[in-house]
């Protein structure tokens, strides 16, 4: 195994350690994850895929804070207790609040913190900005389209500034063409801020466009069955590295172990 | 298309008043006739002449304030209990095994049946109507205010604990906003009721008010000056209402059933 210690990163940013989750169903509780082991160190993003209701989303609401699980959750060394600003999260489904404003969505988690009313000023602005939504400050997220919503989405929660990004397949609602454009969008962010991020997906080329390091997982109940390192150039455009043999090799890779975790649930389904 | 056109004229506020023309021309012309014995039914004309009387005097105005400001206590502690138990139903289970069975019980009983116990418990008088109301305004307001807070969707919640909401933040920034529309809605619904109940009540608890005035009327058959006066309550509520709508389409300008603002 490659030393990843040798610079500062001593303690992973996060550690998820034989977390197991399960939910009440009619007769017997249902395993949504068992026994999950993953750790990511400081400015790595890591994707997971996998067949769809694997226990994906489950996991990063369990590092959200927002499920219980048994075993261990550390962030910074540390257990975490419940949500935390630390921890920025995107929804699928976007979860602005539907009575607040662009700008006031986007202070919503300033409003919260430490700073002075014209320093949270400053932040929302450059923000409205940065997604390219000036202009449209005062409208309420139902005057948005659903790219425009996703990055008011992204803009509230980078507005808090967390060491953290958890994203719950953030593009899965939007199509094709505008989920390539805040795909773009977002590998910026991350070259430029370098935040820890986890992201979930069901796009495999997604993932490999983004992550460092992509976890394939099994259908229910989820474990973590294989992982790919990543080490593209993310200097190049969009088009050059898609059709770059690299691209496309870890693509094929990748893709066939989501589609033979998949094919092993479907198995599963029908024998049930 | 061609059905919808033809009563494009019924839509602006001239022509909405026709169907009310035509109702009241109808109305004089069976008095007129004595198709109907004018005794029982006063013509629109005679009925005028009454209103104009009861607005020159101050008697119509005296009672209905009577019965509006009952009708807005009942109203006001009504919908701020029914929010609250609502909201406590949809927060806690354990308050929720205890108060569902008791309002689906009493949600479908007609609460002008209690009346009679209220008069045995408050007597005669504003008590006992403003109990009434009370009791009638709950209930909708229950309902609604849970609905509306228990369907507050999940990523919502958590979004805001992601942001650092705190508990007690909560529940003014996410549960009730979440629930304002379905709040509204109950209040309008409520607000019809407290105008019922509070006349009903009045009519047979009390010695003022609008509707002990109708009742009077009733009794001694001055039914011209009856109906004035159920035509005064029926403006009063009407615009009370549209109030309440105007009101409520502020409140709601982000909601997703606001008239849209144009493109962007």
């Amino acid at each position: 195994m490659r030393a990843v210690t040798d610079e500062k990163a001593i303690v992973p940013k996060i550690q998820i350690q034989a977390v197991s989750k399960s939910y009440p169903g009619d007769k017997n509780p249902v395993l949504a994850l068992r026994t999950v082991d993953l750790s990511i160190n400081e400015g790595e993003f890591v994707s997971i895929v996998g067949p769809s209701g694997c226990g994906k989303s489950t996991l990063l609401y369990v590092l959200g804070g927002f499920l219980e699980a048994d075993g261990k959750v550390l962030v910074d060394g540390k257990a975490i207790q419940g949500p935390g600003t630390d921890r920025g999260v995107v929804f699928q489904e976007y979860a602005l609040f539907p009575w607040l404003t662009v700008r006031n969505n986007i202070l919503y988690g300033l409003e919260r913190g430490a700073l002075a009313p014209e320093e949270r000023a400053r932040i929302a602005d450059r923000l409205i900005g940065v997604i390219g939504l000036k202009g449209f400050e005062d409208r309420y997220p139902r005057e948005l389209s659903g790219g425009m919503k996703q990055r008011v989405a992204i803009a509230r929660t980078l507005a808090c500034d967390p060491a953290i990004l958890l994203l719950d397949e953030p593009f899965g609602a939007l199509d094709a063409q505008t989920r390539e454009v805040m795909q773009d969008e977002l590998l910026r962010i991350w070259l430029e801020t370098r935040k820890t991020v986890l992201m979930i997906t069901h796009d495999v080329n997604e993932a490999v466009y983004l992550s460092n390091r992509i976890c394939v997982m099994s259908a229910r109940p989820g474990q973590i069955v294989e992982e790919f390192k990543i080490d593209l150039d993310r200097t190049i455009p969009r088009e050059r590295l898609f059709t770059s043999d690299a691209f496309n090799k870890t693509r094929n890779e990748v893709w066939i172990s989501v589609r033979q975790q998949a094919l092993a649930a479907e198995k599963l389904n029908a024998r049930v | 298309m061609q059905g919808s056109d033809r009563f494009a004229a019924f839509r602006s506020p001239v022509g909405r008043m026709v169907p009310l023309v035509a109702m009241g021309l109808i109305w004089q012309a069976v008095s007129a006739t004595k198709l109907i014995d004018p005794s029982f039914l006063p013509s629109p004309l005679r009925i005028g002449h009454a209103m104009v009387d009861l607005l020159t005097g101050r008697e119509i105005c005296d009672n209905l304030f009577v019965t509006l400001a009952r009708a807005a206590i009942g109203l006001a502690l009504g919908s701020a209990a029914g929010v609250w138990l609502g909201l406590m139903m949809a927060r806690s289970p354990k308050f929720r095994a205890y108060a569902a069975p008791i309002v689906g019980g009493t949600y479908s009983l007609p609460k002008s049946a209690l009346i009679p116990l209220f008069i045995l418990w408050f007597g005669i008088g504003t008590a006992t109507t403003v109990c009434a109301v009370f009791l009638s305004c709950l209930l909708p307001m229950v309902v609604n205010t849970f609905q509306g807070v228990a369907s507050t969707p999940r990523v919502l919640v958590w979004g805001a604990q992601a942001l650092g909401a705190r508990p007690r933040e909560m529940l003014w920034q996410v549960f009730l906003p979440h629930a304002l529309p379905d709040i509204l809605t109950g209040l309008r619904v409520a607000l019809g009721f407290s105008f019922v109940l509070a006349i009903s009540s009045e009519m047979i608890a009390s010695t003022n008010g609008i509707g002990k005035l109708i009742f009077m009327y009733g009794e001694n058959g001055a039914y011209d000056y009856m109906f004035a006066a159920i035509a005064c309550v029926v403006v009063v509520a009407f615009v009370i209402d549209r109030l309440l709508l105007l009101l409520t389409q502020k409140c709601l300008r982000w909601h997703e059933s606001a008239t849209e603002r144009g493109p962007a």
